[in-house]
């Protein structure tokens, strides 16, 4: 039905800009609020693990905001993609097109915000002397990981919160768990070895565990890992893509 | 020995589409009701909107399709427009279709009336190069030169029908699916309206309206479409059709 084959990449590029700049004009500072969360987050911890416990990590600050950035992406761009539905039912009631373009698009904006926040990273890379070198381009793979990851499983959120409004409360509780279970705050160290592989089931893990290797200890995670990871994260996004498709015809009906 | 040409195809195929809303008596739009009352059964109702309604639009037809409201008449546009699939049958379309079910799709309140042109524009099919070059056209049209990067919420409902009306008016579609677009409005909006109706026309585009107003439909539509409960009962010359329409208005209870 739509005409040119790029109709659907251009409604994701205008919806995209359109959401980004939704995001940030109700506020003066805009992006500065944004900013401003991982930020807290980052220094509260700090204060209670680094000063107060005197937590003997290496390099804990760099280590922890990663660690925070990189949730902080996953957390938002599931929360707010989940709902893109709902939010725009008067669009897909109206007018037919892509409806997994409206998820890109929301997903892409989060991505846009986690470059911003990097950009905050590596300055702050730079004043704790912790130079990045080389090994850092394989930054970029983790980041198209972590896009296919948080994209796959923002389908399915999508997709049944229609039918179910509630589905984002169960989700923010869910996060809050994933959270504690993922090597953030505290090094994968302090977690007892016959754990280890539960902990690394968990695909975020890896991505958080393998950036600071490369970003800290100057080190790329070996090959094994690294195919690991990339299989886990197309498979999340094939598996969330499909459970999509099953459902994205009736999603017009139910709103 | 008939030779069928890429002219003669229809515009719009709609063969033996039903469809059906399966409409529960309560809502249950959390997962805390459904599993609250997940031992209490659940009572719906089956809605036929559309029952086997077979039609085709050859290329240039001006359509109009009437009935009392519930008849049909949106739902079997949505479906045309790809919105809602068909539980039965099948539609086939043959070009570009520029969906009109209501005026101003994709506006957001909180962005710039030249923001909102950009974005509108692209659900519609334009490209980026096609909207700036169409952008004088577009305010003129409208009248809303001075207002271009005021927030559209601040817009008042004329002022968005027009600049809504005038985006459309540039969306270069061959199908074009109008549902009461002439219900808002004051005079002026509505004889511009007209305007592009005749323009559209001699331009050969295919046209499918639904409304309310006997008058439009009369002086523009090649044919008409009765609807009622679902079903196509009348078609034919617009005159006729619309006399079988008052018809069952005078003499239907309700």
């Amino acid at each position: 039905m739509p005409k040119a084959k790029y109709h659907n990449l251009r409604i994701i590029k205008e919806l995209t800009v359109a959401e980004f700049k939704l995001r940030y004009q109700n506020s003066y500072l805009g992006y500065f609020w944004t900013l401003l969360k991982p930020l807290m987050l980052f220094g509260v911890i700090y204060l209670v693990f680094s000063v107060f416990m005197r937590y003997p990590v290496e390099n804990y600050p760099v280590y922890l905001l990663l660690g925070i950035i990189i949730w902080n992406f996953f957390s938002e761009a599931t929360l707010i993609g989940m709902n893109t539905f709902l939010t725009k039912r008067h669009l897909i009631t109206k007018i037919y097109f892509s409806r997994a373009a409206l998820v890109f698009s929301s997903t892409i904006s989060s991505m846009i915000t986690l470059l911003l926040n990097m950009i905050i990273f590596f300055v702050f890379l730079a004043i704790s002397g912790v130079w990045p070198g080389p090994e850092a381009l394989f930054f970029v793979l983790y980041l198209v990981e972590i896009y296919l990851i948080v994209t796959g499983i923002t389908f399915v959120l999508a997709v049944f919160t229609v039918r179910f409004h509630d589905l984002q409360h169960i989700w923010e509780m869910l996060l809050q768990i994933i959270f504690w279970l993922t090597p953030i705050i505290y090094p994968v160290t302090i977690v007892p070895v016959v754990y280890h592989r539960l902990i690394f089931l968990n695909p975020l893990a890896r991505i958080i565990e393998y950036s600071r290797d490369i970003f800290i200890r100057h080190h790329i995670p070996e090959l094994s890992l690294n195919v690991v990871l990339a299989i886990m994260a197309i498979v999340i996004f094939a598996a969330g893509y499909a459970i999509f498709r099953t459902q994205k015809d009736s999603i017009a009906e139910k709103l | 020995m008939i030779v069928t040409t890429k002219q003669m195809q229809p515009a719009v195929e709609v063969n033996s589409v039903s469809k059906t809303f399966i409409l529960p008596h309560e809502t249950r739009n959390t997962l805390k009701e459904n599993v609250i009352n997940v031992f209490k059964k659940r009572t719906y109702e089956n809605f036929r909107a559309l029952d086997d309604v077979n039609i085709s639009i050859g290329k240039g037809e001006f359509v109009g399709i009437v009935g009392k409201n519930g008849s049909g008449k949106s739902t079997l546009l949505k479906i045309i427009a790809g919105i809602y699939k068909p539980c039965a049958g099948e539609v086939k379309i043959h070009g570009d279709i520029a969906p009109f079910l209501e005026l101003g799709i994709g506006f957001q309140d909180d962005l710039t009336a030249r923001e909102n042109i950009f974005i509108n524009g692209t659900l519609l099919g334009l490209t980026r190069a096609e909207i700036k070059n169409r952008f004088e056209s577009i305010v003129t049209f409208s009248g809303i030169g001075n207002f271009l990067d005021l927030k559209i919420k601040n817009f008042s409902s004329g002022m968005r029908a027009r600049l809504a009306f005038a985006i459309a008016r540039e969306a270069d579609a061959q199908i074009y699916l109008c549902d009461e677009l002439l219900a808002v409005g004051d005079e002026q909006f509505q004889e511009k309206c007209m305007e592009v109706f005749r323009r559209w026309k001699a331009e050969g585009k295919t046209i499918l309206l639904v409304s309310h107003n006997p008058q439009i439909i009369s002086d523009f539509c090649t044919r008409a479409v009765l609807l009622d409960h679902g079903k196509i009962v009348a078609e034919g010359l617009p005159d006729a059709v619309l006399d079988q329409y008052h018809q069952k208005i005078k003499f239907t209870p309700g």
